[in-house]
Formats: structure tokens, sequence, C-alpha cells
């Protein structure tokens, strides 16, 4: 068979020929690389996070002092509604799942591309969509003003009546069902593209946590999506869901927003352990302590998080039974959390660490997630939580733990991955004071915000007298929140100097443990010439395999270049079960996401019809999508 | 560990490969677990309104309110079972497809087809007379009740697209994609069928509990 | 709207120097009942055991950095420690600290915290909240006010929490924890005070443009003077004293009653608050002005400059229709 016979240089030429992808612009806008869109995702949440990072300087400039009049009450109502829904759902969520999830999955198990190409694309245009929606609403004036967590009846339209709660309920519906994709891709990527003999108990802790992350997602979702379809309903066609005259619930909203609320916290942080737990072994150079108790605890903190959502509703009334029933499932949420507290601790110690500048964010992020954790700790005590809940004492846990643990590894992951996705490496000087700028920062922004909470200060009001006594601290917290800014634009700086000037950084400039240092920096479109050989959890580090490739590639042995192909495997064991042809470029995911968009801005100015014709095409789209099988492109 | 040993299941293009390729292969396919995942995301999403039912209807005095007739059982139950019987031959074609069996397939969609469209036609029909007595913005009853009703009723809209698709495409014969398409599908309706008897169960139990 | 410049910022120095006695404290941490003396307890020994934990982390780090060195690379070095730190700190050491807070706090600590039953207090207020005020009645009597209540020191008292439309939440930071104005949904609290003096209360749910304009005070007086102050209240109104004050009352006829409420003339409007005993209050608009008659009158005509988006309109009034308005206003005891 002529496999076997074609030399190693014309094997990698006929792979770089298969996997080869459009030109230029149109090569991104029909793109299936999972590395490409990874790509995307990273820059047009970037560009997200400096408009929620406006948001909130604006208010925290409005902030400084008392009675101060930079903002009105109607725009700064607006900037905390726009800063939650922004930094939540198209920050955090698309950064992580998106950029790194996308980029770094199928290089860790071995695999050539997700499980679904192009519903991967789909999930990008339609998130880049669903931003450019809600944005378009806030320029154009129609920003919601209802807070991220829009409780009725403030958000019905008897209290809100403009368009920007509209544009709140649809855009997060359409949010919703980009990360409900990528969610599904995500676990069945995991599960059946897994390089063969790599069974579960050897994918790496980062898959693990984005495996969560993805389970979360995909059963959270769904009640914020029927929350925000009442909302709309109320707001548009007369029901009367929240309307308690009629037999509604004010409460309904409630329970079904942190029945996803909740979890989405877990889901917000837990992609970001997971990078943690890749950066770690790195500068280590040791394995993770306790992989089996790392890898369980991940999973168990989205699962008990589904069971606690009601401790945000610790003041509206429920039973007494309730709320101490919801208290103790909360206190079970902080084991799986301490579990990998000292996990990445004793990691640190029992290794030979080298705290070079991801290193220097991850020992950031744990302090700084012990920090909120512990606040978190303190809400179980039901009474104390009744004392300080709305205050920003809340305020400041929960930025502790979403900057200090989902924004430090995200930054941490960037100096990390940097020499892989750029083939450069970064300067280390700045980047350490990058660092530190970021850490002083936002402990200067958010500690204040624990006393002044106590103080009684309220969440959500745009101004404050004098004779609070909460001046000072206010202050303190807005220059912090500038010094932060600063570093972070010292940290975006020194990675576009990286960019031009830095070393070049060759394949592994780290001795990474995972498969995604297997390979060249950049990764070509095939990500692997052969399809690697897996024995254990930190594959890089196993020389006997890497030699096996290499030899199998002389060979022409998994070379897999018949087509445009990858190897799926069974779920459990890793066993190699079939080739399958993946599909290449596509135009459909991008018209499919742009007729999706019509359907909403139909909804959102009233024209049912504009947007019924535009689910028609979404069906016509969907039709053109399947017409070709892979095998026949 | 070797590729030769592994089926190359695009590859396959008669229905007998196809079999065989299918036969070969370890455990379920990557789309047969997308189509769990949708299942599951779906499944929460009525599962949501169905708590949402049962809350509101809870914290209600009178359920339903006063001026609504209590909702049919015996013809919506029937209903409900006539298409739960099409997880039958729905399976029935998941198996032939399986056995490269194309036109026993093709006759057990056909079947299925008929039966869920005829189910659908009557439903709708059924659905706007009640909605032209009894508007959905009347009180929160209606609202929960038409919402529910209504999305089930998107739902095996949406299964008959999904079959429809799958009978032009096996006009032209069995693939991979083909044979995973239908698996999945049926599928998809043993869902709906479950999903349908569940919401009907619940939109009529107030009779019964 | 935005508070002209130099007209805001001279009203809130102002208001500065006239607020700095009256109770501007809102501060959980300077308890002053039992509610929130229990509480206060429970988050000093919250506090001394975080603060713990959160130094034994930081100690494990900084000694991460100290051994960046001394270790060379080896297979799994204190793999066996790793597992016995993280089982019995990780698990053994947090499941007992979290039993041990969920007793004291979820067991022990709530029961004093708790809506009060109904036979265990002796007054009961029933807390309105409004876009962007508190009206408060008296339950049992004809007394309604707002923006400030008084109640006995040392007596338990019921507050019945109600809204008038959106999400409100009732909190008094020195007295109790709060509570939620939720429609469809009856929720009470108690208060109680130690000692006589004045304590700030706040609205802690977001509810809409003024939500930061909405506070109240709760004046705790000895129980001869709450007396004497319920049954001030609960008269109708004083008749206008004076020529002036009785064109004032034509002035609040004409431009007035249509929203506010004045027990014993025709003035029965429900938009914004009674207005009955106004001159007894010592702020105005949530606690955002004193109630003064400059102040008092800024508000009347350009209340859209003090608490922009409220829902009084500014009144165009010539200078003699409000001095007369205010004469009788100031006239409301």
């Amino acid at each position: 068979m002529t496999t076997i016979e074609l030399p190693t240089r014309q094997r990698v030429d006929r792979l770089e020929r298969m996997w080869q992808p459009e030109p230029g612009v149109l090569g991104w806008l029909t793109t299936t690389d999972h590395k490409r869109i990874g790509l995307l995702y990273f820059w047009t949440t970037l560009v997200l996070f400096g408009l929620g990072g406006a948001e909130a300087l604006t208010m925290r400039t409005q902030l400084a002092s008392p009675n101060n009049n930079v903002v009105g009450p109607s725009t700064y109502d607006q900037l905390f509604t726009m800063h939650g829904v922004t930094m939540i759902f198209f920050f955090i969520i698309p950064m992580t799942t998106g950029a790194f999830g996308n980029y770094l999955i199928p290089l860790m198990i071995g695999a050539r591309d997700m499980a679904f190409p192009r519903m991967n694309a789909l999930s990008f245009w339609v998130f880049l969509a669903s931003g450019l929606f809600l944005y378009i609403g806030f320029a154009a004036g129609s920003g919601p003003d209802g807070a991220w967590f829009g409780y009725v009846p403030l958000t019905t339209r008897a209290f809100d009546p403009g368009r920007g709660e509209d544009f709140y309920a649809l855009a997060i519906i359409f949010n919703g069902i980009s990360s409900s994709l990528a969610s599904a891709n995500f676990i069945v990527t995991m599960f059946k593209m897994r390089a063969p003999g790599m069974s579960f108990n050897r994918m790496p802790t980062f898959c693990y946590a984005f495996l969560a992350a993805s389970f979360g997602l995909l059963f959270a979702l769904p009640a914020l999506s029927a929350d925000c379809i009442y909302l709309w309903l109320d707001r548009n066609h007369g029901t009367h869901f929240f309307d308690v005259a009629k037999g509604g619930s004010t409460l309904l909203w409630q329970h079904l927003f942190w029945f996803f609320g909740h979890p989405e916290v877990y889901i917000l942080i837990v992609p970001a352990f997971g990078i943690a737990t890749a950066i770690i072994p790195a500068f280590t150079q040791r394995k993770i302590v306790a992989y089996p108790l790392i890898a369980i605890a991940e999973l168990l903190v989205v699962f008990i998080g589904f069971g606690v959502w009601a401790h945000h509703m610790f003041t509206v009334g429920l039973p007494t039974i309730t709320v101490v029933f919801f208290a103790a499932a909360t206190a079970m949420v902080v084991i799986p959390s301490a579990i990998q507290v000292f996990s990445w601790c004793m990691s640190l110690i029992t290794g030979m660490p080298r705290f070079k500048t991801p290193l220097l964010f991850i020992a950031g992020f744990i302090f700084m997630f012990v920090n909120g954790g512990l606040t978190g700790l303190m809400f179980v005590a039901i009474p104390f939580d009744q004392q300080v809940h709305n205050t920003y004492f809340v305020i400041a846990h929960f930025h502790y733990i979403i900057f200090g643990a989902a924004v430090f590894p995200i930054f941490g992951g960037m100096y990390y991955w940097f020499p892989k996705v750029t083939g450069k490496l970064y300067l280390e000087r700045p980047g350490q004071i990058s660092f530190w700028l970021i850490f002083v920062g936002t402990n200067l922004l958010f500690f204040p915000m624990y006393i002044v909470g106590l103080l009684g200060m309220p969440r959500e009001i745009y101004t404050y007298a004098p004779s609070t006594g909460w001046s000072a601290y206010n202050l303190a917290e807005t220059i912090g929140g500038y010094l932060t800014a600063f570093g972070i634009l010292a940290l975006l700086g020194n990675l576009v100097v990286s960019y031009r000037r830095g070393e070049p950084a060759g394949p592994d400039p780290w001795n990474g443990p995972t498969l995604e240092w297997a390979t060249s920096s950049p990764p070509p479109e095939y990500n692997f010439a052969v399809i690697p050989t897996v024995t254990s959890a930190y594959a890089n580090w196993d020389v006997a395999d890497r030699e096996r490739d290499a030899r199998n590639l002389a060979d022409g042995a998994m070379v897999l270049d018949q087509g445009h192909e990858t190897a799926v495997s069974s779920v459990a064991d890793g066993r190699f079960s079939e080739i399958v042809e993946m599909p290449h470029s596509s135009p459909w995911p991008p018209i499919l996401a742009f007729c999706l968009a019509m359907v909403f801005t139909g909804l959102v100015i009233g024209k049912i019809g504009l947007a019924a014709i535009f689910a028609l095409l979404c069906l016509v789209s969907l039709g053109g999508w399947h017409w070709k099988e892979p095998q026949e492109a | 560990m070797s590729e030769l040993a592994v089926p190359r299941t695009t590859q396959a293009r008669n229905a007998r490969a196809v079999a065989r390729a299918a036969a070969e292969r370890i455990g379920f396919p990557a789309g047969w677990w997308g189509m769990l995942m949708l299942i599951a995301s779906e499944g929460t999403l009525m599962g949501s309104f169905v708590a949402t039912y049962w809350y509101l209807r809870l914290r209600a005095p009178h359920w339903p309110p006063a001026g609504i007739p209590d909702p049919k059982v015996v013809v919506p139950m029937a209903m409900a079972g006539v298409l739960l019987t099409t997880s039958v031959p729905m399976q029935l074609a998941s198996l032939a497809v399986r056995a490269g069996r194309l036109t026993a397939t093709r006759l057990w969609l056909l079947l299925a087809f008929v039966v869920q469209s005829g189910y659908l036609a009557y439903e709708l029909a059924d659905y706007m007379d009640e909605l032209h007595r009894t508007a959905m913005t009347r009180d929160a009853y209606s609202s929960i009740y038409f919402l529910l009703l209504g999305a089930d009723h998107a739902h095996v809209f949406i299964g008959l697209l999904l079959e429809l698709w799958l009978l032009l495409k096996l006009v032209r014969g069995l693939t991979m994609y083909r044979l995973n398409a239908t698996v999945a599908i049926a599928w998809y309706w043993h869902f709906v069928n479950l999903l349908t008897v569940i919401v009907i169960g619940t939109l009529t139990s107030v009779n019964v509990v | 709207m935005k508070p002209g410049r130099s007209g805001g910022g001279l009203l809130g120095l102002a208001a500065v120097s006239l607020l700095a006695g009256c109770g501007s404290n809102a501060d959980s941490l300077h308890p002053q009942g039992p509610g929130a003396k229990d509480i206060a307890s429970l988050w000093w020994w919250l506090l001394g055991g975080c603060s713990f934990g959160m130094a034994f982390v930081t100690a494990l780090l900084v000694l991460a950095w100290f051994r960046r060195k001394s270790m060379g690379p080896g297979r799994e070095p204190g793999e066996r420690a790793g597992w016995i730190v993280i089982l019995t700190l990780g698990v053994g050491v947090m499941i007992a600290g979290l039993v041990a807070l969920f007793v004291v706090a979820d067991v022990f600590t709530i029961r004093g915290t708790e809506a009060p039953a109904a036979a265990a207090t002796s007054l009961t207020v029933r807390a309105v909240g409004h876009q962007w005020y508190w009206e408060f009645d008296y339950t049992g009597t004809t007394a309604v006010t707002a923006d400030e209540i008084h109640i006995p020191v040392r007596t338990p008292v019921r507050v019945d929490v109600d809204t008038g439309d959106v999400i409100h939440s009732f909190w008094v930071p020195e007295l109790n924890r709060k509570i939620d104005a939720i429609p469809g949904q009856r929720n009470a609290i108690e208060l109680y005070a130690d000692k006589p003096g004045v304590y700030r209360g706040e609205c802690l749910q977001y509810c809409g443009l003024q939500h930061a304009h909405m506070d109240f005070l709760v004046f705790a007086d000895p129980p001869a003077k709450f007396k004497a102050w319920l049954a001030d209240q609960e008269r109708p109104a004083r008749a206008p004293a004076s020529a002036l004050a009785r064109r004032g009352a034509q002035v609040f006829t004409q431009e007035c009653q249509s929203c506010h409420t004045i027990r014993g003339t025709s003035a029965h409007g429900t938009v914004g608050p009674d207005l009955t005993h106004l001159a007894t209050r010592t702020t105005l608009a949530g606690v955002t002005i004193p109630n003064s008659k400059t102040y008092l009158g800024s508000w009347i005509v350009g209340s859209q400059r003090i608490k922009p988006g409220n829902q009084m309109p500014d009144i165009t009034l010539t200078n003699r229709k409000l001095r007369a308005l205010l004469a009788y206003l100031d006239g409301l005891h």
C-alpha cells in the first residue's frame, strides 16, 4: 500500500497540502481550524475586556469623591449593567473557553481539531454577533440598566419602558447559543478525539477543568434562557410570568436566574484552575500533587455548585429550613476548592519552582482566590450574609474571586503559551513588572471594598454623601483601579513588543508536560504530523513515546494523510476506533450566524415578520451546511 | 495500535461497506454524542418550563384560575401515546440502517414521518383553537400553558424537518454520515416522544393530582 | 439630568455640615441592637479564623519562594506528604471548621435574627418601599409618615416590609440584618434598640435611578417621648396659622395635592409621601437634604437637580407663592 512507501519529507508535504487554509481574509472568514478560531476569540474578547474595563474606570472615577457628577444616575446604571454583562458573558467565558480552550484542548489531547470544526466556527461568529448586538444597542442609547442580574419587576416594561432590557434579554439568549454549542463541542471532543492510548486517567487536568465547565454551561444556560424568554414575552407580548396580580411570581425570576448564576460563577473560575494546574507542573518540573483528587475536585465543584443557588437569596424571606439547607450545601462546595488549593501549594513547595512571570501570576491567583474564597465561606453564616448582602463587601468578595481566580490565570496563561502561539519568547523583566503592577493595583482596588461594605455602602449607587465616611476608601479604590489598568496596558504592551522583538522560542522553551509542547511553535495546521503515542498524563515528558512518534513518521505509520483525517477513540479507554475525514473551510458558519443575528434584530425592533423570514433563512443555511458531507468536500 | 486495523469510516461508499465499518468501530461516533448533548440542553430548557409550571401552580390558590376550564385529559394523552408509538418505527429504522438495509430504513422512517405529521397537524389545529378561546395574555396560567405546549410542538416540528432531510438524503444511497444521522435522529425522536408524554402529563395533571 | 455644578456642590457642602450630626452611621460593626450585636460577634470570629487561614496559605507560598532553588528535579518528591496535607488540612480541618461555623451561625445565631413572632413584639410598623422613599404606617393607628420613624427604646418592634412597586430592601445596619420588600411576599424583621439615638437605614436592593438616595432614619426614643410623638403623628394636620400660610394651603391644593396626602384636608394623593407632619422631620427626600426652609424651597422648584429622575417634577412657582407654600408647610408639626 502506498501509505508505507512515501519518505518522511513527502508525507509532511502531503499533510501540509491537505490542511492548507484558504488564503487571506476569506481564509479567516471560512476557517474551521481550532487555532484560528481560538485567536479570533482572543482578539475579540480583548476588545470587549477593554470596553468592560472602561465602564469600570468610569464608575470608579464617578465614585472617587462624594456627590460627584462625572456621570448621572441613568448613565451610571447602564455602566454597571454593561460592565457585569460584558465581563461575564463577553470576556471571561469566551476568553477561557473560546480562546484558551479552543486553541489548546485539541493539542493537549493529541487531536487534529475539535469534534465539530464547523460548529466551532459557528460558536465564534454567533459570539461576535451577540456582542455587536448588545453594544450597538448600548451605543444607540438603548443600553440595559437593570443590573447584570436583571431582577423583575424593575426590568419589566412597567418600570423600564425603553428598549434596553429587550437588548439584555435577547443578547443573553443569543450569547447562550454560542456557549451551549461550544460546550457540546468541548465535551464530545474530549470524549472522542483523544489520541489513542489516552484513557481518561491520562487526560491532562487542564482538560478536566474544561470538561467540568462545559457540563456546567450545558446544564445551566437553559435556565437562564427560559428566564429571558419569560422576560421578553412579559415585556413585549403581554404574558404574566412575573406579574403577581395575575398569578405570576417575582421570585420565579430569581430562582431560575441563580440556578444558572451560581454554576456560572464556578464555570468562570474552573477553566482558570485548569490553566493553573497546567502552569504549575511546567514551572516546578514535577507532576501535580494528587492528580486524581484534582480531577475529581474540578468536576465536583461544578456539580455541587448546581445545588447552592438560593444562597444568593438569603434576604428574600425564604423559610428558615430552606436557607439552612442552602448554607449547608454551600459549605460542601468549599471542600473541593480547598483540596485544589492545597494541591497547588504542595506542588509548589515540593517541586523546583521557577518564579517566572506565568508562575508569579499563579502565585498571585492562589493568594487572591483564597482571600475571596474565605470571604465566600463567611457567607455560609446566614445572619452575616444577611448583614452584608448587596453591600460593597460582596463586590470585594466576587472581584477577588473573578479577578483573582479567573483573570490572573488568564494573564499567566497568556505569558505561558505566548511562545507556543507566536514562536517567540516574551520579555521576562517587563513581564514581572506587569505582574506586580496588577497585583498591587487589584489589592488596592478591591480590599477597601470589604471595609466600606461593612460600613454600610450599598451596591449600585451612583454617588454617596460625604457624611458617610466612605470617601477615603473610594478614592483609594479608584487609584487602585487606575493602577490596575496601567498594569494591564503594560502587560499587553509587553506582548506586542515581544511579538516584534522576542527571541525564537522553539517548540518547547519550558519543558512543558503536555502535548502542545511536542509540536512546533506555532503548530502546523494539522497539529501533529503523527498522531501521538500516549501512555501517561504527562505525555511530553515521556521521552520513549516521543521517540516512538519519530519512528512512526519515518515508517509512515499513524500519519493519516489520505485526506483531511484525524483519529477517533473510545470514550473511557481511548482505544483507537476509527479514522474520519474532517470538514475543512466552510462559509456556512458565518452565514448562519448572520441570519441568526437578523432574527434577533427583528425581535428587538419589534418586526416579527423580519425575524420569521430570517429564521427560515437559518433553516436554509443549515441545509446548505449539510448539503455536502465531509468526504464529498 | 495500527491504523490498518481501524476502519476509515467516511470512505465507505455503499450500504454494505458502511454497515461493515459501523460494526467495526468501537463505541458511539462523535455525531451521536453530539445529539446527546443537544438532548441534554433542550431537555434542561423544557425542564425549566415544567419546573416553572409547578412553581406557579404550587403557589396559586386556584389552578387553573377561575374562568378557565380544566384541561381535557383523554384525547391529549391518547395523542401523546400515538406519538410515543412512533419510537418503534424510528428504532427499527435505526437498527435497519446499521445492518445496511437501506429500503427497510426508508420505509420505517416514512411510516414514522406520516404518523408524526398527522399528530402535529391535529395538535396545531387544537392549539390555535384553544388560543382563540383563551389568550396567552390572560394570566400566568395561560402564559405557561401555551409556552410549554408550544415549545413541545416546536420540538416535534424540528424533528419532522430533520426526518424529511434525512429521507431526501437517503434517496441517494447510504454513507456513514447518513447512518450516523439516522441513529441520532432516532434518539432525538425518543427524547421528543418522552418529552411530550411528560409535558401533556403535566398540563393535564390538574384533574388527577 | 445632572444637578447644576455649582448649585449641587454648594448644596452638598451645606448638607454635610447639617447632616454630620444626624446619625449618618450605617456601620454594621458599631451594633446598637441585639441582632446586629450577635452578627458583629460572629464577624469577629470569622475574621479571626479566616485571617489565620489566609496567613497560613500565604506562608505556604512564601515557603515555596524560599525553597525555589533547593529542590532538584526528581520523580515525585513529596507526593505522599502532599496527599497527607490535602486530606488533613484541605478536607479534615476544613470540614471541622465548616461544621463549627454552620452550627454556631445557622443553628444558634440565626434564631435571634429571624422574623419575630407577632406575639413577641409590642409595636408593629409597616414599611412600604416606593421609588424612591420609604413610607411608614403605624399599624393600629392613623399615623403615617415617611423618611423617618420613631420607635420606643428597648422595645421589640416588628416591621412588616412591603413594596408599592419594585423590589426594595429594608436595612438598619446598627440594629439588625436586612430583609427584602418583594411584591407578593410578606416579610418582617425585628428592630430593637439598646440605647436612645438615631440610626441610619438604607434601601439595599437596586430599585432604579435613585436607589442611592433612599435612606431613612430610625429614632429610638424613651417611651414617654415616643408616646407623645406617636400621638402627635396620629392627629390630622394643623390648620394654617397665618394668612400667608392660608395662601400657602391654597397653593398646595393647586400644585401638590394630586400626588401628596395631608390628612384632614382634601389632599389624598398617593404618588409621593404623606406630608401631614412634614415639619417634624429632620430630613427630606430619603435623607438627601436637611429639612429647612431653604432646602425645602430648592427641592420644590428644582428636585430634579437634587435627585435627578425622581418622581416629582420641578414645580414652577412665583416667589410669592413659594413663600406662602413654605409658610404653610412649616406649620405642619
